[in-house]
């Protein structure tokens, strides 16, 4: 793949970063006249799922409000300490059901309960909060959101409680049948981003006239398959028509509506996926932090691991065995002390990221001032699967509309719908329902 | 010990004492059952009314269901599909729910129950002929892309390696048409893949031979070259004949691109590229059947399942050619068809499907990827890996392809290995890096999957062996009987880091067997997962753990008591049927690409029956899943209608 703006001037790159930046003289100036002047910055939302819970008496941090304390989980996050917002006591009622995951994780962004399902008539029952934020701008940006996970589709159907594994390797709904899959190859993941940032219109040339012929196709088999199966054929007519528009968009000589805020660097592709868990997320991460930095999708959810997920952390100093085995801890302490670490290694992780995206300048802020990136888990704590006081930590103030550097203390059983209502609100794509949800959270909202 | 698979043999007569159709009476798992089933319609009525009538009735009844007035089988039956998930619920012990003022049934009450609904629902089903499933609408997944791009391009280059993988749906299958989705990336990929794929076509002289069968020249105009071009490739496509009509809407895409831009080549590159993003390739579509009863599937259609199942790859050229000539449904036709695809001379589609099946099965594609041993455990190493993932797959592409027996699977006399894992066995011999086949009738411990290392290690924890997990592996793989999830709040069955602990990991484990919630199941599980103490994580012999000296006695519930390996499998082929029952499930839901439904169970009671005639030989299963109702027929609008066995005889000799 060859780059294809490789001369690209300082002058443009400060010209996609905001050109205010170019000019010292406004450095001066008060910084709320400046952001008032100052072109709206895309929000971006992300989504770090954990699987298999915390452990749960180092994970709350103490005090509230302001004067808070981290716990010793949340360490890590301590240089950003003002950019985080921890909601304590929300529940996700609607997983309280089934199995101790599979429902926690599939309906961990769509506050619903699956259906117990081997695959036929699976059904999710609702759409997850990054989807309902994915539509609500798409056609912003070049690709409508992004899933990215670690391991492939866990294999099988889990017999003991009757749910496909489908149900425990996805988050992300677009409609209550269709999970969206996953890339887990970071190169694969870069190659995606720079083709859609940097489409060749000489490539796309006669594109446009294959699509048609292939959307033609999808239309005449549409009244020839039955009823059940048309669903699968719409499925595939809509992915055609996206990649169509953005083809055709691409193809425009002038008024294109979107460019990459920043270029690419191609120096950063990575190679593949690496043997080494702790690279690979590294590596999602980093594809992460250059999607929302270009601009090439403002809607992104990850998953550490899939529901189950067995990772092996034995890279971890006193650490040894797999991720599930040891979240069920049995209240060991020599179990639950290796079951801390390795949440804070997420924790970690998770810090890397938002410190990655607070470097990215963007206007007067970073990247991570117009983002909202939540990290948690669909269960607290894995001995008890219990969907109550769910691990959660928000941050980034998606363009000052959350109040970040506190932390809150909710009524017990405050439903986890309200928070994603809440970020919801933020991103600019208000829901007056969703799921359980009874109202806005209140003092999250700046 | 060391049974040779012909000495295991049972003449046919004798092979099962009672008549196969009345299995449904006999529990799957009779050898580790604590009671006989004892099967009423009463006592299944005072279940209900016992266990589930106190919440679900008048005048709220839980979750809208009210059972107060459910009394017979035949409200049971008019319901089915209902049912179905009512029992699902009852037999993983989410209902009745673990409340205090809910009264729980014993395990024995909770297993005859959930037998009756079952034994119920599947004697309705098989009241009128076996009913076949709707026709097939589903896209290909990640390794039949593959497969069918190669096959249309013979080009040796992974097109479908950038597309997202597939989940599983149904018996535990990623082709199963239920959980292949198409999400919004899907286009985008397979549009890049087609196009890399077309140029690396065309790129190379041998792949030209098999597409690119005619060039303009003097005497031949580009138009003229592209229709004899998209003769052959049209129809290879889209596995059926093509109409004019459509043969002439991708002779339209040539032109329009050739008129803009004179170029044969960029012209062809393009339409064949649509070929390739087309639903009609990407998606094996059968034609709804218009009538209310259930007629056979096409020829075509029947190619193209045929095809999908043996070789996970399209029909080839002579497959077509049958079916144009509609003799595949013809018996002798379509079994001639079967035993050629078993051949396959390059053995590439066949050990695919080997691998596809017996890696989803038995869940060893997991090693190297969901499961790898901690680093504590040593001995291990990407050739190891090779070795251990790769011997099933030999082993069983062996069971297929020279028609051996299904028992084999259980005790053989042979296995694969490559120069590390046969050092991992101690087998003496001159092996390479590619796997081998070698007599191990001098190996005591070693013949069958529960011999082999990849089985025995994704079985384990990744630092330590659970007989837990061996022995669930053991009941929901190799018997099809999985046992419910522990219910909440019961204290772990077992420690971790067996090395810490001041007792051995079986004394701890029958302390925690005393606790009567966890016996019941841990009864029939940890003994099974004893016996196979003797192989650590790894899958090596051993006869002490971490000082302690390993004890693989086990006793059942009914009071069997045996020791170690070649006793559990003189076990399991003395007690076979649930065995081979379940193994038959799986292979048709496999090649259905579905989960089954009762009225398939119907088929696969059948299929086992010939099993029992034919000595078990893997031939028989294959004929007999490609041979059934359920593959060779599709519904009609009317569901109730099923197709007798006289009927199919019929259609068979047409």
């Amino acid at each position: 793949m060859t780059r294809p703006h490789q001369a690209l001037s300082r002058r443009t790159l400060l010209k996609g970063a905001g050109a205010a930046l170019a000019l010292p003289w406004l450095e001066a100036m008060d910084p709320g006249t400046l952001r008032a002047s100052e072109a709206p910055r895309p929000k971006r939302l992300g989504i770090l799922f954990m699987p298999n819970g915390v452990r749960e008496d180092q994970w709350t941090p103490t005090g509230t409000g302001r004067e808070f304390k981290l716990s010793k989980t949340l360490t890590p996050l301590e240089p950003l300490k003002d950019e985080l917002l921890i909601p304590t006591n929300l529940w996700n009622q609607a997983s309280d059901y089934g199995d101790g995951h599979y429902v926690k994780t599939s309906g961990f962004l769509t506050c619903q309960t699956i259906s117990k399902s081997l695959g036929f008539d699976l059904n999710s029952n609702g759409i997850s909060m990054d989807q309902i934020a994915a539509a609500g701008i798409a056609g912003q940006t070049p690709l409508r959101s992004l899933e990215l996970a670690i391991h492939p589709v866990s294999i099988g159907v889990d017999t003991n409680v009757g749910y496909t594994r489908v149900y425990g390797s996805h988050i992300a709904w677009s409609r209550p049948t269709r999970p969206l899959a996953r890339e887990i190859n970071p190169r694969l993941v870069y190659e995606r981003l720079f083709r859609a940032a940097y489409p060749r219109p000489e490539k796309n040339q006669y594109q446009s006239l294959l699509l048609d012929r292939v959307l033609d196709d999808a239309r005449q088999l549409k009244g020839r398959v039955g009823q059940a199966d048309q669903s699968r054929i719409d499925d595939y007519l809509e992915s055609v028509r996206s990649l169509e528009k953005r083809v055709e968009e691409a193809s425009r000589s002038e008024g294109k509506t979107w460019k990459p805020l920043v270029d690419m660097d191609p120096g950063v592709k990575p190679s593949g996926i690496p043997r080494e868990h702790a690279e690979h997320v590294r590596l999602m991460l980093d594809m992460i932090a250059l999607a929302f930095q270009t601009d090439t999708t403002r809607v992104c959810t990850f998953m550490f691991g899939n529901a189950v997920g067995n990772t092996n952390f034995s890279f971890l100093e006193g650490v040894q065995g797999g991720h599930h085995s040891l979240s069920h801890h049995e209240n060991k302490e020599e179990n639950l002390v290796q079951y801390q670490r390795i949440a804070q290694w997420h924790v970690e992780q998770y810090a890397y990221l938002l410190s990655k995206l607070k470097a990215m300048k963007e206007g007067e802020g970073s990247v991570l001032d117009h983002s909202m990136i939540l990290f948690g888990s669909g269960l607290r704590d894995g001995n008890k699967h219990s969907p109550r006081n769910l691990p959660l930590v928000l941050a980034g103030r998606a363009g000052n509309r959350i109040r970040t550097g506190q932390h809150l203390k909710f009524d017990r059983l405050t439903p986890l719908a309200n928070l994603y209502r809440s970020m919801l609100e933020a991103f600019d794509t208000p829901m007056d329902r969703f799921a359980d949800s009874d109202g806005l959270l209140p003092g999250v909202l700046a | 010990m060391n049974h040779s698979p012909s000495r295991i043999e049972i003449t046919p007569a004798t092979a099962f004492s009672k008549p196969l159709r009345h299995w449904k009476l006999i529990p799957l798992t009779l050898l580790l059952q604590t009671t006989l089933l004892v099967d009423s319609q009463e006592s299944g009525v005072r279940f209900i009314q016992s266990y589930c009538v106190s919440c679900h009735q008048p005048p709220r009844p839980k979750g809208k269901l009210d059972f107060s007035t459910v009394t017979s089988e035949k409200q049971i039956v008019s319901r089915a599909l209902d049912w179905d998930q009512y029992v699902a619920r009852v037999r993983q012990g989410e209902m009745p729910p673990d409340d205090e003022d809910v009264d729980q049934p014993s395990h024995d009450e909770r297993q005859t129950f959930v037998r009756w609904i079952e034994s119920t629902l599947r004697e309705a089903a098989c009241e009128n002929g076996i009913r076949p499933g709707p026709a097939i609408t589903r896209r290909l997944n990640r390794s039949e892309y593959s497969a069918s791009v190669r096959h249309l391009l013979d080009i040796h280059f992974d097109a479908g390696e950038a597309l997202p993988d597939d989940g599983a749906g149904g018996e535990g299958f990623d082709n199963a048409a239920e959980t292949l989705f198409l999400s919004p990336i899907h286009a985008e990929k397979y549009l890049e893949a087609s196009q890399t794929a077309v140029e690396y076509g065309f790129a190379d002289t041998r792949s030209n031979r098999r597409f690119l069968t005619a060039q303009p020249s003097d005497t031949l105009s580009p138009q003229a070259a592209a229709d004899d071009i998209l003769e052959s490739f049209l129809p290879r496509a889209f596995r059926r004949p093509v109409s004019p009509e459509e043969h002439q809407a991708y002779r339209e895409v040539f032109d329009s691109v050739y008129h803009k831009e004179p170029s044969f080549a960029l012209a062809l590159k393009t339409t064949l590229s649509a070929v390739l993003v087309s639903p009609k390739f990407l998606f094996i579509i059968e034609e709804p059947n218009p009538h209310p009863h259930p007629i056979p599937v096409s020829p075509h259609e029947l190619a193209t399942r045929l095809a999908y199942f043996l070789w996970g790859a399209p029909p080839d050229d002579e497959l077509q050619q049958v079916a144009t000539e509609g003799r595949l449904h013809e018996s002798e036709t379509l079994r001639r068809q079967m035993l050629r695809m078993l051949e396959d001379p390059h053995a590439r589609k066949v050990r695919s499907f080997a691998q596809n099946f017996i890696e989803q099965w038995v869940g060893t594609r997991v090693l190297g990827r969901e499961f790898r041993p901690d680093p504590s455990i040593k001995g291990y190493d990407s050739e190891l890996e090779g070795g251990m993932k790769y011997e099933p797959v030999f082993f069983f592409h062996e069971i297929l392809q020279e028609n051996r027996s299904l028992l084999d699977l259980i005790q053989a006399d042979y296995t694969y290995v490559n120069r590390r894992l046969a050092r991992h066995y101690g087998i003496q011999g001159t092996f390479r890096e590619q796997p081998k086949r070698v007599e191990i009738t001098d190996q005591p411990h070693r013949g069958g999957l529960l011999g082999m290392a990849a089985i025995l290690a994704i079985s384990s924890h990744p630092h330590r062996t659970s007989p837990v997990l061996r022995g669930k592996w053991i009941l929901d793989t190799l018997l099809g009987d999985p046992p419910p999830p522990p219910p909440p709040d019961v204290p772990g069955l077992e420690a971790e880091a067996t090395g810490r602990a001041p007792t051995s990991l079986r004394e701890r484990l029958e302390v925690h067997r005393q606790h009567p919630t966890c016996a019941n199941c841990h009864d029939r599980i940890d003994p099974l997962g004893f016996s196979l103490e003797n192989y650590d994580v790894l899958g090596r012999w051993r006869t002490t753990d971490q000082g302690h000296p390993i004890d693989p006695q086990a006793s059942l519930p009914d009071g069997t008591s045996f020791s170690g390996p070649e006793a559990l499998k003189r076990l399991l082929l003395d007690r076979k049927e649930p065995f081979l029952k379940h193994l038959t499930k799986k292979m048709l839901g496999y090649a259905l690409s579905r989960g089954l439904t009762h009225e398939d169970y119907c088929a696969v009671d059948e299929i086992v029956t010939e099993l029992g005639h034919n000595g078990f030989r893997s031939h028989a299963l294959l004929w007999g899943v490609i041979n059934s109702v359920p593959f060779r027929y599709k519904a009609g609008s009317n569901p109730e209608t099923g197709v007798t066995l006289n009927t199919a005889e019929t259609i068979r000799h047409d």
